[in-house]
């Protein structure tokens, strides 16, 4: 487990280096916010409250969602770059275990990304926009937990996509693709209580609303105990099916793998 | 003039060769683009299903006004693909070899190569945009509105071109401008895609006066539209797309054949 956290300390300060690069993180995630935020103040117009969902409650959700989305972007490119050049092949000989080490490395930079990014971006936006405080200690620490199991799941189907790239020439389509579903989906575009009943209804049954949905719902005080209890249990649902996906597709992957030269 | 045109053609035919040696993943690349690009508007109407309007722009005319974005960007990027990556030009020192070719510079660089998969991902998705609106928002279709809408298309290819331009000629002095273009081109676009009236006041003289997005699209549109948001703002902004494409595109071309005499190249 150590050598894994290693990996994520490495990562964590080799983004360190590029000062100027994460001030530009920060302007494009706060003007990415402005944006939603501009429109929903103008959706709102005069009105506070909208079917219960106040205008602080909106604010706060694109934060949060969009706010985390930023830093969780990453890479998406790595395991292909890693096959078309052939290197996979040296890190498959090394005695650690990839995914693994490819989950703690990400993780690493996320976390660098939510600290000097996120941070960042959500006291200058405190500045203008009407943010609601967490309703609580304990609810701010099971928000954090939850985000830190919504990353994992956001992370799972990212890697999903990414070992298509066993089978095909470019996954730059289809992780674009994916992504998109992701921003709607997720509800960073678009605040999930906004989202038509049908939409609702389905994303019921898909991974997608325990990667922000929950941290944010649980941030607000939306939810009562036994619904925490619920969520949490919906979450590890998904990174227990997710899991199992990402190892079939793995497994099969490195089957097929054949590396020229070396 | 003949010359040039057929040299455009050429570049084009090997362009579009090259790439469709990868059929799908061609296909697959721009739809995904076309996807991307939509997924704002997917938003935007899942929103207005529940607002139904946006300061008073409901979702055909807001159809319409995000139309204007993306064709422009969709022919900008058949022309400007290389002012777009310059920095890497000049950086591998593929701009000396065009130095030495006997064609004007820019004429080179603008002929040479599109970006094709985003030219058919935002081509495609403003063209659909275009044709699901044009008929929805009470604009009279006549030789006189459709020969105003082909004029404001060129003028936004042109503020956008002059905007690269620029970057371009700066490249010249400082070769790394992904920062400048990720700032002033990207980050602006996204406040630009929306009606300029819901922002604050700073924001909308940025896209006004600074980076003229809004004569890309919003006042365009208004010229179309005239929303009831356009008391705002002087009236005759609706008619001054052409002229702020045109004053910009030569204010840009001077800067940049005045910073061509600074270039030296990075060797190698």
């Amino acid at each position: 487990m150590n050598t894994y956290l290693q990996f994520a300390a490495i990562k964590f300060r080799n983004n360190m280096a590029y000062r100027f690069e994460y001030v530009m993180g920060i302007l494009s995630t706060l003007l990415s916010f402005v944006v939603y935020w501009s429109i929903y103040r103008a959706l709102y117009g005069t009105e506070e409250v909208v079917d219960g969902v106040t205008f602080s409650m909106v604010a706060t959700n694109f934060i949060i969602s969009l706010g985390l989305n930023n830093a969780f972007a990453k890479n998406e490119m790595f395991l292909q770059d890693k096959i078309k050049q052939g290197t996979i092949a040296n890190e498959l000989l090394k005695p650690v275990n990839f995914k693994l080490r490819m989950l703690f490395e990400d993780f690493g930079e996320g976390l660098f990304r939510v600290i000097f990014n996120f941070l960042p971006t959500v006291i200058i936006a405190m500045f203008f926009a009407e943010l609601q405080a967490p309703s609580g200690t304990l609810n701010m620490m099971l928000c954090i937990i939850s985000a830190i199991l919504g990353y994992i799941v956001l992370w799972l189907i990212s890697f999903i996509v990414q070992s298509w790239s066993f089978w095909l020439f470019s996954v730059w389509g289809l992780i674009t693709i994916k992504n998109v579903f992701v921003n709607i989906l997720a509800g960073a575009f678009i605040p999930m209580w906004f989202m038509p009943a049908w939409l609702r209804d389905f994303i019921k049954f898909t991974p997608f609303d325990s990667i922000y949905f929950t941290p944010v719902q649980i941030y607000l005080g939306e939810l009562n105990g036994y619904e925490i209890v619920i969520n949490f249990a919906r979450q590890i649902f998904w990174i227990l099916i997710l899991y199992a996906l990402s190892e079939l597709f793995w497994r099969r992957g490195i089957k097929k793998l054949v590396v020229q030269g070396g | 003039m003949k010359d040039t045109i057929s040299l455009f053609f050429a570049y084009a035919k090997l362009g579009l060769k090259t790439r469709f040696q990868y059929k799908v993943d061609t296909i697959v690349t721009s739809f995904a683009v076309f996807f991307r690009e939509s997924a704002g508007i997917i938003a935007m109407y899942l929103a207005l299903l529940k607002f139904d309007t946006i300061n008073n722009w409901n979702i055909d005319e807001l159809i319409f006004l995000f139309s204007l974005i993306f064709i422009t960007y969709g022919i900008f990027i058949v022309f400007f693909m290389a002012l777009r990556d310059f920095s890497d030009w000049i950086k591998h020192g593929d701009f000396d070899r065009v130095m030495l070719r006997p064609r004007g510079l820019l004429t080179q660089l603008l002929l040479c190569g599109a970006d094709w998969m985003a030219a058919f991902g935002h081509g495609t998705l403003g063209v659909l945009l275009f044709l699901f609106s044009a008929n929805r928002v009470g604009i009279e279709w006549n030789f006189a509105t459709a020969l105003y809408y082909i004029v404001i298309v060129i003028s936004g290819v042109l503020i956008q071109g002059a905007i690269f331009l620029i970057f371009s000629s700066i490249s010249i002095y400082v070769v790394e401008t992904q920062s400048l273009k990720e700032l002033f081109y990207w980050n602006m676009r996204k406040f630009a895609i929306y009606p300029l009236s819901i922002y604050n006041k700073f924001i909308q003289s940025i896209l006004i006066f600074v980076i003229p997005f809004a004569f890309v699209n919003y006042f365009p549109a208004q010229f179309f539209l005239r929303k009831d948001d356009m008391s705002a703002y002087p009236e005759f902004f609706m008619y001054l797309s052409p002229i702020v494409g045109t004053v910009l595109y030569v204010i840009a071309y001077a800067f940049w054949k005045f910073s061509l005499r600074y270039y030296k190249s990075t060797g190698n």
